[in-house]
């Protein structure tokens, strides 16, 4: 009674098994064309995952369109010794003229004191490669070494930001930083620029000078600017109206009043 | 004789009290995404409690649940004390410390990444420690399972094993090896990078662990109660078990297919072969075996009881059922909610229908219907039948008892039918609001105040189970003594395969390793698949 209960367990089992695979192996991958243009054994080695080959680029394509060279690493974000920072505070002599000697001051040029030190890294190295484009920037970052960006970036984020006026009334943050707008595809601003959730390589935005903010949003919306990674500040901003955009950026720049 | 009252009563308290705090994050969360509410104006709460809601009720509840009634089975069935109330005590201590250091990253907004832990999101340790701490703990009680099966075994040699033990047995090595799955996941892959020692992770080999937990987790809280369908349903209702051999093939078909089949998960997932996603998709056919067993078990088993009563004609024995009784009440509700929820269930396992329903609200419905109202109406009834045996009280109030049973069923019905619908047309799932001033969600707008006016039902349900329980405990009776039911044939033998597990497990291993072994080791030998891990709350 035993071994019949045994034997003819496993022999359903291991038909089960046999048919099932020979189905989704070898029988489904045959009427894919796909699946089969290199023959059955690359149609099962397919279907397990494995195809012969990953992929090329089709002929005539386009070559891919480079956004940035900087790939985001948790490890840019890590705290820098007092020597690197000692560093960088020389080295930010020379960006005085614009960002003033704390990082932060009423022009239109970004504040960067407290700033993240991997979004003032890759922004430098961007200027540096010509992904993003300025006239001063360009000229003053290209000169930088890998190192001088780094201890720049790190002088900069132990800077104290400038005094916030704290949120203490949700109807006055705009609905598309608390919520975006899902039915036009704009995520909310919180959700990445701090608020919610402080995405690595974003930006925190709250004093930052209006024209500034209102010139990088309509420069994303038309593609002047393109060096968000994967296009995810150049598809917010031209879902944007004029309106929302100049709402925005008073929003971020009310803070610092 | 029973000398696990206060732990099993201690399971059931927690997983209780769980479950009311976790019901009310779940209406709350009906309400804010509905048009009675505005949206929400910090949607990472809403994910918060979703965490909190997902974890509470997948992994603390259930798991309490089948823990106090393994305990339960243990000294009821095996008529004898419990080996290793020690242990049992410890295992309990973990599963409520881990909830706490759970809990604590969640609510503190550190932890959102959903139950389901989906990586690249990373939250804190802690709250992966938790976990782990919750599944050590359900591991001790699967050895003490083991360990009182064989010294039960060692004196009465060649005796069958009673079937609550066996199917209880059954559900503790599902779970032994279920857990595996995700274990690897949180040790192997996630912890390192929570703990800071690693920035990037290998987001498509964890969702395959996952995957491998993430099914079978189900049946795992099915378990219970399948259990009580077979050794408590026909007894309370005045019935005979129609086959106690067709409980024991039910259970050890539940331990060789729940595994293998976790991919139907994966259907839209890119580094999975097609190939295996079709093998996942047949075997998860499979498991409706068991359950159309068991549904015919029971339906007969049910009849039996009707006829007893006097009931006649092919369709007349229905009358004759005691609708009064709790039990037969619980049954029929789960049945019912197990129909709609399996055949809803065999569109998401169909590789090609997936597609239509994939990430939508039907999804949501579809888990909530089969687990939040199959399974847990009968983990109530479970608890109703206990509760005299645990508390020493007097019968428990019928009539607040079946209203809290129609509540559930219709506010599970209410909650999870909309969902089903609106999935269908389209509505995505995990959101915290929807634009329904746009004219293509208006139409549906009404769905979602449905199912948030089923989920106030619900709470109102909870509210009542916990008010009967606690009320019942405070009232002194002589409880008369436990039985399982008694199947027709009780002098039949089993065949020998279907008294022990050895094969079984054998073939829940085997096709584990068939079904699963090659999409692991080809992710894990694959390069450069890992991305950078999106740490949660951190700043």
């Amino acid at each position: 009674m035993r071994d019949r209960t045994v034997l003819w367990s496993v022999v359903a089992l291991v038909a089960l098994t046999v048919i099932s695979m020979a189905i989704g192996f070898v029988w489904l991958p045959s009427v894919h064309a796909d699946f089969t243009v290199k023959g059955l054994w690359d149609g099962i080695c397919r279907a397990a995952g494995v195809p012969a080959s990953w992929g090329t680029a089709a002929e005539g394509a386009p070559a891919p369109v480079r956004t940035t060279a900087v790939v985001l690493e948790p490890a840019m974000a890590r705290p820098g010794s007092a020597d690197a920072v000692g560093r960088g505070a020389t080295l930010a002599l020379q960006c005085t003229m614009c960002h003033s000697a704390r990082g932060a001051k009423e022009a239109n040029a970004p504040n960067l004191a407290g700033q993240y030190t991997e979004v003032v890294m890759k922004q430098l190295s961007d200027y540096q490669k010509g992904d993003r484009t300025s006239a001063i920037m360009q000229a003053l970052a290209g000169k930088l070494s890998a190192r001088d960006m780094q201890d720049l970036a790190l002088y900069y984020a132990q800077l104290p930001r400038p005094k916030n006026t704290p949120v203490t009334d949700m109807g006055v943050v705009p609905p598309l930083v608390k919520t975006g707008d899902p039915m036009r595809n704009i995520a909310p601003c919180a959700a990445c620029h701090g608020g919610m959730e402080q995405k690595l390589g974003t930006p925190w935005l709250e004093g930052m000078p209006k024209e500034y903010l209102a010139q990088q949003l309509a420069h994303f919306a038309s593609g002047e600017r393109r060096n968000d990674s994967h296009a995810q500040m150049r598809n917010m901003a031209r879902a944007l109206t004029a309106k929302e955009i100049e709402e925005l950026a008073a929003f971020y720049a009310r803070q610092a009043e | 004789m029973f000398h696990a009252k206060r732990l099993v009563l201690a399971h059931f308290w927690v997983a209780f009290a769980a479950f009311a705090v976790a019901i009310l994050l779940g209406e709350w969360q009906m309400i804010v995404r509905s048009p009675l509410h505005a949206w929400i104006s910090n949607p990472e709460h809403y994910y918060r409690s979703v965490t909190a809601h997902g974890t509470a009720m997948a992994y603390v509840v259930p798991t309490l649940v089948a823990m106090g009634f393994g305990y339960a089975i243990c000294e009821l069935a095996l008529r004898r004390p419990l080996v290793g109330m020690r242990w049992a005590w410890a295992g309990f201590w973990l599963a409520i410390g881990g909830t706490l250091m759970a809990s604590a990253p969640v609510a503190a907004g550190r932890a959102t990444v959903l139950y389901t832990f989906y990586p690249p999101l990373i939250g804190s340790a802690f709250y992966y420690l938790g976990i782990v701490l919750v599944v050590v703990g359900s591991w001790i009680w699967v050895a003490l399972m083991a360990i009182n099966l064989r010294a039960w075994r060692k004196a009465h040699p060649g005796a069958t094993v009673p079937l609550a033990m066996y199917g209880n047995v059954a559900g503790a090595y599902l779970w032994a090896w279920t857990s595996v799955g995700a274990a690897i996941e949180i040790l192997v892959l996630i912890l390192p990078v929570a703990l800071g020692f690693k920035d990037t992770i290998d987001a498509g080999l964890a969702r395959v662990f996952f995957s491998w937990t993430l099914h079978a987790i189900v049946y795992f809280w099915l378990m219970p109660a399948y259990i009580a369908f077979y050794t408590i349903v026909p007894r309370a209702i005045g019935g005979r078990l129609y086959s106690d051999t067709m409980g024991r093939v039910a259970f050890v078909l539940f331990l060789v297919f729940s595994m293998p089949i976790g991919i139907h998960h994966l259907f839209a997932d890119p580094q999975v072969g097609a190939g295996f996603k079709f093998v996942h998709a047949l075997m998860t056919a499979m498991v409706s075996v068991p359950t159309l067993l068991t549904v015919f078990t029971i339906a007969a088993s049910v009849e039996i009881a009707a006829r007893l009563r006097g009931g006649r004609g092919a369709f007349g024995w229905l009358e004759a059922l005691p609708w009064e009784n709790p039990m037969m009440l619980a049954v029929a509700f789960s049945f019912v909610m197990l129909g709609l929820g399996g055949a809803g269930g065999i569109i998401n396992m169909s590789y090609q229908l997936n597609e239509t329903i994939h990430n939508t609200q039907w999804v949501t419905g579809h888990f909530h219907l089969m687990f939040g109202g199959a399974i847990v109406i009968m983990y109530f009834a479970i608890a109703y039948d206990l509760w005299p045996q645990l508390t020493g009280c007097a019968p428990l109030p019928a009539g607040l008892v079946r209203a809290q049973l129609w509540t559930w069923f219709v506010g599970m019905l209410a909650l999870t039918m909309p969902w089903h619908l609106v999935g269908i047309l389209g509505m995505p799932r995990r959101m915290a609001y929807y634009d329904y001033t746009h004219p293509a969600l208006e139409a549906q707008a009404w769905t979602v105040t449905a199912s948030a006016l089923g989920g106030a039902v619900l709470a109102v349900s909870a509210a009542l189970l916990v008010y009967i329980l606690w009320r019942s405990q405070r009232r002194a009776g002589t409880p008369e003594t436990f039985e399982f039911s008694i199947p027709v044939h009780a002098a039949a033998r089993v065949p020998a395969a279907l008294n022990g597990f050895a094969l079984w497990v054998g073939m829940m291993i085997a096709l584990t390793l068939v079904n699963y072994g090659f999409p692991i080791a080809q992710l894990a030998v694959l390069k450069e698949t890992s991305v950078p891990a999106a740490r949660v709350g951190v700043r």
